[in-house]
């Protein structure tokens, strides 16, 4: 099978849509989900009520940069896929991209108050906010060198 | 501090139109204009050889640096 990069973009929007179906179907079951953990975890029989709760509104608030996070993905992805690569959509679409990872730290970090092993989460999307705004600093030289060369006669 | 392209001049003395000199020399009408309205930012020296061979002329007929003026 010939790899090419248009068969890439294919897959790695595959991706964000079953990572967008799986955000979607933990909004439909997720607070089922989080009872049930709650009878057979040791750790969450001890928390109370208010606890609890305040848990659940963090994973659910999650979903929120989550969606628009995964909604910039396609629009970057579909714009790579026509050919428009080093464009400022392009960077503000991995602006918005850093923000939303931005917003999981902050949600992420309240949610580890209560759980301390959830601090991973916020770890793991400071470190990628931090990578995204690297590729977006390089996207911005990009356009610059483009722009500088089409403006080569 | 500028460097100014008057291909204007050297056109009319040569008579010759903007859309004659971009098909002579293999550069779109649109890249001309932007040659030609100082929007470029460079040119490379193979378009600087075809425009002075079309238009008989040297590089410095057709560029000209201007500083700004000293305090």
């Amino acid at each position: 099978m010939n790899w090419t990069s248009n068969k890439s973009i294919r897959l790695s929007k595959g991706c964000v849509v079953t990572f967008a179906v799986l955000v979607a179907v933990f909004d439909l079951i997720g607070w089922k989900l989080l009872r049930d953990l709650a009878v057979h975890v040791d750790t969450m029989r001890g928390w109370t009520r208010p606890e609890m709760i305040l848990f659940s509104v963090c994973l659910y608030v999650l979903s929120v940069p989550a969606y628009i996070l995964l909604l910039h993905m396609w629009k970057l992805l579909s714009n790579i896929q026509k050919g428009n690569v080093f464009e400022a959509a392009n960077v503000k679409h991995l602006r918005i991209i850093s923000y939303a990872c931005a917003g999981a730290v902050i949600v992420g970090l309240v949610g580890s108050f209560i759980c301390l092993p959830v601090l991973i989460l916020p770890i793991a999307a400071a470190f990628m906010m931090l990578i995204v705004r690297i590729i977006k600093n390089i996207f911005q030289q990009a356009i610059e060198m483009k722009s500088e060369l089409d403006l080569t006669i | 501090m500028e460097i100014i392209v008057n291909l204007d001049v050297m056109m009319a003395k040569r008579k010759i139109s903007a859309g004659e000199l971009a098909e002579r020399i293999d550069i779109t009408p649109a890249n001309l204009s932007i040659l030609k309205n100082n929007k470029a930012k460079a040119i490379r020296f193979s378009t600087l050889m075809a425009i002075c061979h079309e238009l008989e002329c040297q590089p410095g007929d057709i560029l000209e640096f201007r500083d700004d003026p000293k305090e």
